[in-house]
């Protein structure tokens, strides 16, 4: 029942939301948290109520050791990486360093800092920058994500758009010229690295067609094609994974059973091939979330969009620690709970998932 | 159910699949002739790949510079046969360390299951939470900074093959391990165990042979995305060194100037873009032959 | 339900969709000069700021207290906030007269208090400025620096009767008044600092007194910055300035291309046959340094002849015409376009005298030459240059070295705790004395990486400083220069670098310089 209600709700909120941040509305905090409580504690409600309380129960924990030790491997790799945050071309005299290693408590023992560090942590303290002075990794993150979040939901958004229906059309279709062209396509959209496609891209719809603008994040106009270039690898990857198990429905029994009985082809499609074959999509989620994260700092760097993945890599090598860890975090975060939700909805739909 | 010989058979079958599927063998074919030019580098390249001709900087392709020649001048078409060597052997040996790890990795896991499983799994977890790209710039940069090795290309190769390895293991053991998960609640292996045989003896005898086909099939899509993280760690400017040169190397010289020197980025992409697509193709076709349940496992 | 699912899973993301971008803050083009400055300013407070970027914003809002005059190429200092200056006791006491009537933005007076409140903070300890090194010539500067001196009166700064800045050196120093050129050196109001804390740099907090005011400041996106009508000079000629922060050049040039960008400061050495004639393409010949290190401490370069063989050997002719650009061959330490600068000194390549030089140094058989490495910093045109003097090397030499690059904070860790036999590095100009460049090279200088140490270097270099004379200076710096170059040779100078710059066709009177400082101010439209 809450299915019922929750499912229409989150895609509501979230449709709203996509719609009126392509036409530059200001969206406010409060509806991209009322958008996070609806769609996270929606989906722990959701599985709660179908009896597996403990199931998540434990991941939560796992997930929170996760993320901790994530923290921790993090701060370690940083101190062992050589360089220093106030290296600089023009080499500072001894006074001045020991300024900056007071401040910022650089000469404190490395575990006496992963302490310090930790604490602040949990008080959801994430430090001040080195790089950008006086800053707060909080308040650099806050502002930096909406550009990257913005730009990732179009990326995947476009990429379901195009891959589910390919490849349908290319499943139900097994063996004809559309399914040769779909695939061929979507396996041309996973062998050119995005930063050989976007110049590409720029040059034709920019300087011959001059349908787009080249960069920059201002408008529609500027969001098209960064989102094109990024939706293209996991378009084709959802639209190969589509195929593959739709192929997969429609060799199985209950499909022939369900032509044998002689139920047109159109409802077998829509009501049965579609729905079971998204299953499989669906778990592929995560790691496409993963993928369009990494994908994004050569769409950033390239269309000079002010996102978060350009600090994600900046900040390494500025040896920034309190931003690398901070990036870093989120990052893993968002991927975390991406994972914990698609375990959820799984274990939901297909209650043998939890063994493994 | 399927018992070691039956396996054997199953590979043989799998290859007959093979070979009737016209764009499997083409692209084998194509896989092949990349193969042969990486290797017969030396011979067959007109020029040394690190000689540089001030006098014909950024030429044009012509009949001396089939390709053209870079900003140093020094010759496209060499630099990409040599470049084929080294991204080659990037993708290819990567694959076989994750492999590696990976197969034993997951199959420890799948095996023993309860607590060393769930403990081995939550590191997976981790590996896979973190994002890729800082714990790759991290591990190259790190590696590179420590003196083992003092040939400097080797090492900047050695860190290269070590990142990438290390961020790419993790989905084969993944899949080794819910296959071994798989097999051990089948009658075959349940029978052997009730006879006493060793677990290692039942991994290897029993279980392993018949993970071959997933494993060949992920093994084929784990070459071509690691000549692509070659490239991408090649963008970030943590490549190898100059002037020893890869597709990703020569494919990120390139990228900047498609205005004004098309032909910097137009053959190392269209090198890359060949290789990606011949082993995606191989790939669709293994996995086909060995086993059409597998379909889109592995995305 | 299950399709819900699909679209649910999206929605993760979704949690939190962006806020909208401006379009272009309701500026008018017609009226706006577009600069794109590389990448986001890491700070905007001119104490702490230490990059071009940040000093590009700052020079522009901020006054100092000494300017140059850009127009010349030598670029003598003029009068900023100060009116006119005059040194006592052999230039160790430097006595300010402050221009009159000057206003913050927010309409308080500009007195002298403020100029003692910004060196205030910036030796603060607590403030923990980079370039606080910047003041320690100051008499008991450095002492209160290091937290050794806890009353600020008793570092060598006041307020006379007249309202005049008085500054006490600890030692003479002709060249003084061009350190106050420096951002770091300028006044500041202590009350928005202290209302504020960190966020005193943010548009609606911050106090200045240039020809432009902040406006916006939209992190790694915008600023923006409006004429400032309280300025006491000649006010700004256009409205507006609108920056960009894009780092990849590329798509700065497509920009630029596209005609949303008046002003581009980077353009790669390959790109610029393409540019080269075009009538916004300038060339800017910049007060920088490309040179290569021995480190003297260790063989093969403890020995001065093979230091001598090395800086014979190379062309730097081919170095440059390999890069392309403008760029100006160099021998000497001082740069083109600096005083002091001198076309003739230094070792000129010779290749016969330079393999005549190594077999004298013991090297008759090339194969007994130790293996050495030319270490850099990862960059394009560092490797190309590198790779270069490797060919003349083992052209001219017959030694085959090896080029090896690491990442920049890698490379610099490897400088100061394990110098590399042979190595890169650059000096860009803070201020245009030669003492900046001739100081990197002294005993005490953190920035000498080669372990050489020369009494005789160490006293040119001091005497030249404390001088008020200019061609006295100019002929220790010659003596000086020719120790360093020629004699002793730790370092091989190569080549001074160039600044391309791409301007739209509509700019005018923008101020070229070799110091690369942006001022904006005059910039008009056509």
């Amino acid at each position: 029942m809450i299915a019922r209600a929750w499912g229409p709700a989150v895609l509501g909120l979230f449709v709203l939301a996509v719609v009126m941040s392509f036409f530059n509305f200001e969206i406010s905090k409060w509806q991209w948290m009322l958008n996070g409580v609806v769609f996270f504690g929606g989906a722990v409600v959701f599985t709660i109520s179908r009896g597996m309380t403990f199931f998540v129960v434990k991941r939560l924990f796992e997930t929170v050791f996760v993320v901790w030790m994530i923290a921790s491997l993090t701060f370690i790799l940083l101190r062992v990486l050589p360089g220093g945050p106030f290296d600089s071309e023009k080499a500072l005299p001894p006074e001045v360093l020991a300024n900056l290693a007071k401040k910022y408590h650089l000469n404190d023992s490395v575990p006496k800092q992963y302490l310090d560090y930790m604490v602040d942590l949990l008080h959801g303290d994430l430090g001040q920058s080195y790089k950008y002075i006086g800053r707060d990794t909080s308040a650099i993150i806050a502002e930096s994500l909406p550009s990257s979040v913005q730009l990732g939901i179009y990326a995947l958004l476009i990429s379901y758009i195009v891959g589910i229906p390919a490849g349908v059309l290319a499943g139900w279709k097994q063996g004809s010229k559309t399914d040769f062209a779909a695939m061929f396509l979507a396996i041309s959209g996973v062998s050119l690295p995005s930063f050989l496609m976007a110049p590409i891209f720029i040059m034709v719809f920019c300087f011959w067609l001059g349908w787009f603008e080249p960069a920059l994040w201002e408008g529609p106009g500027y969001y098209v094609l960064p989102m094109v270039v990024l939706g293209l690898r996991p378009a084709a990857v959802i639209a190969r994974l589509t195929r593959a198990s739709v192929l997969e429905v429609i060799h199985s029994d209950y499909i022939r059973t369900a032509k044998a009985k002689g139920l047109d082809s159109r409802t077998i499609l829509f009501k049965h091939v579609l729905r079971n074959s998204l299953i499989p999509v669906l778990t592929l989620s995560g790691p496409l979330a993963a993928g369009v994260l990494t994908g994004s700092f050569v769409i950033e760097q390239i269309f000079a969009i002010p996102g978060i993945a350009k600090h994600l890599v900046l900040s390494v090598t500025n040896r920034d620690y309190p931003l690398i860890l901070g990036t870093t975090l989120l990052f893993s975060v968002m991927l975390v709970i991406a994972n914990l939700v698609t375990d959820f909805l799984m274990a939901v739909i297909d209650p043998r998932v939890k063994m493994i | 159910m399927k018992t070691k010989q039956e396996g054997r058979s199953l590979q043989e079958e799998a290859l007959e699949k093979l070979r009737k599927n016209p764009v499997a063998v083409w692209s084998a074919i194509l896989i092949v002739f990349i193969c042969a030019v990486a290797l017969l580098a030396p011979w067959i390249s007109p020029y040394p790949f690190d000689e540089q001709y001030l006098d014909q900087v950024l030429a044009k392709p012509d009949a001396r510079h089939w390709f053209g020649t870079d900003s140093l001048g020094r010759d496209m078409l060499s630099r990409l046969i040599y470049g084929a060597r080294i991204s080659m052997a990037v993708g290819v040996i990567t694959a076989l360390i994750s492999l590696v790890i990976g197969t034993i990795y997951g199959a420890v896991a799948g095996w023993f299951g309860g607590f060393v499983d769930s403990g081995m799994m939550r590191i997976v977890d981790i590996l896979d939470s973190i994002p890729s790209l800082v714990l790759l710039i991290l591990v190259k940069l790190i590696f590179d900074s420590v003196d083992i090795i003092s040939n400097p290309e080797l090492k900047a190769l050695t860190g290269m093959l070590l990142a990438l390895s290390l961020v790419s293991w993790v989905s084969l053991a993944r899949v080794v391990r819910g296959q071994i998960l798989q097999m051990k609640q089948m009658a075959y292996v349940e029978a052997a165990r009730a006879m006493g045989a060793s677990g290692l003896r039942i991994v290897s005898q029993h279980i392993l042979p018949n993970i071959v086909g997933p494993v060949i099939v992920l093994l084929t899509f784990q070459i071509p995305s690691n000549i692509l993280s070659e490239s991408f760690l090649s963008f970030l400017g943590l490549g190898l060194q100059p002037p020893f040169s890869s597709w990703g190397v020569l494919a990120n010289d390139g990228w900047r100037s498609l205005k004004s020197y098309p032909h910097l980025m137009i053959s190392p992409g269209i090198a890359i873009f060949m290789a990606m697509l011949a082993f995606n193709l191989l790939g669709d076709g293994l996995r086909d032959a060995f086993d059409p349940q597998m379909r889109g496992r592995s995305g | 339900m299950r399709l819900m699912v699909v679209m649910v899973l999206v929605a993760l993301t979704a949690a939190c969709t962006g806020k909208s971008s401006h379009l272009e803050y309701g500026l008018d083009v017609k009226e706006t000069m577009r600069v794109n400055l590389l990448s986001e300013p890491p700070t905007l407070d001119w104490s702490k700021a230490t990059d071009t970027t940040s000093a590009t914003v700052i020079f522009n809002i901020m006054e100092t207290l000494v300017n140059y005059n850009l127009a010349d190429p030598e670029l003598p200092p003029i009068p900023g906030l100060a009116t006119d200056w005059t040194a006592s006791e052999g230039a160790r006491i430097w006595t300010f007269n402050l221009r009159k009537g000057v206003k913050w933005t927010d309409g308080t007076e500009f007195i002298g208090q403020h100029v003692v409140d910004g060196w205030e903070r910036m030796l603060n300890p607590a403030t923990a400025s980079e370039y606080a090194y910047f003041l320690f010539p100051v008499k008991n500067a450095k002492a209160f620096n290091a937290g050794k001196i806890k009353d600020f009166k008793e570092v060598g700064i006041k307020i006379n009767d007249q309202g005049q800045v008085v500054v006490e050196l600890e030692k003479p120093m002709g060249y003084f008044p061009l350190l106050l050129t420096h951002h770091s050196t300028c006044p500041i109001r202590k009350d928005t600092v202290a209302k504020f804390g960190d966020k005193w740099t943010d548009p609606k907090n911050i106090q200045t007194l240039g020809a432009y005011a902040l406006k916006v400041w939209d992190h790694d996106k915008n600023i923006v910055l409006e004429r400032n009508e309280n300025y006491y000079g000649e006010k700004a000629k256009i409205k507006n300035v609108l920056a960009y922060m894009i780092n990849e050049y590329s798509t700065a040039l497509n920009l630029f291309e596209s005609g949303k960008l008046d002003f581009q400061e980077t353009i790669p050495f390959k790109e610029l046959p393409q540019y080269k004639n075009r009538p916004g393409f300038h060339s800017v010949p910049s007060l920088s340094l490309w040179y290569m290190g021995f480190n003297v401490r260790k063989p093969p370069f403890n020995d001065v002849k093979v230091r001598k063989a090395f800086s014979l050997a190379v062309n730097r002719k081919q170095v440059t015409d390999l890069l392309n650009g403008g760029h100006t061959p160099l021998t000497s330490w001082v740069p083109l376009g600096m005083f002091g600068y001198e076309k003739e000194i230094g070792t000129k390549f010779d290749a016969a005298k330079a393999a005549a030089m190594l077999d004298e140094a013991g090297y008759k058989d090339r194969t007994k030459f130790p293996k050495v490495s030319l270490a850099l910093n990862t960059n394009e045109n560092h490797q190309r240059v590198a790779e270069n003097v490797q060919a003349q090397l083992k052209k001219n030499l017959g030694i085959d070295i090896q080029v090896v690059n690491e990442e920049w904070k890698v490379y610099l860790n490897r400088l100061h705790n394990d110098t590399p036999s042979l190595f890169r590095m650059g000096w860009l100009a803070d201020f245009p004395d030669p003492d900046n460049f001739m100081n990197v090279m002294t005993s005490y200088s953190d920035n000498n990486y080669t372990g050489w140490k020369n009494k005789h270097y160490d006293e040119l270099i001091e005497a030249a400083a404390s001088s008020l004379d200019k061609e006295k200076r100019r002929e220790i710096y010659k003596e000086a220069q020719k120790l360093l170059t020629e004699t002793e040779v730790p370092v091989v100078p190569v080549f001074s670098d160039v600044r391309p710059i791409l301007l739209s066709e509509r700019v005018q009177n923008f101020p070229l310089n070799s110091i690369n400082r942006w001022i904006l101010k005059g910039v008009s439209f056509k």
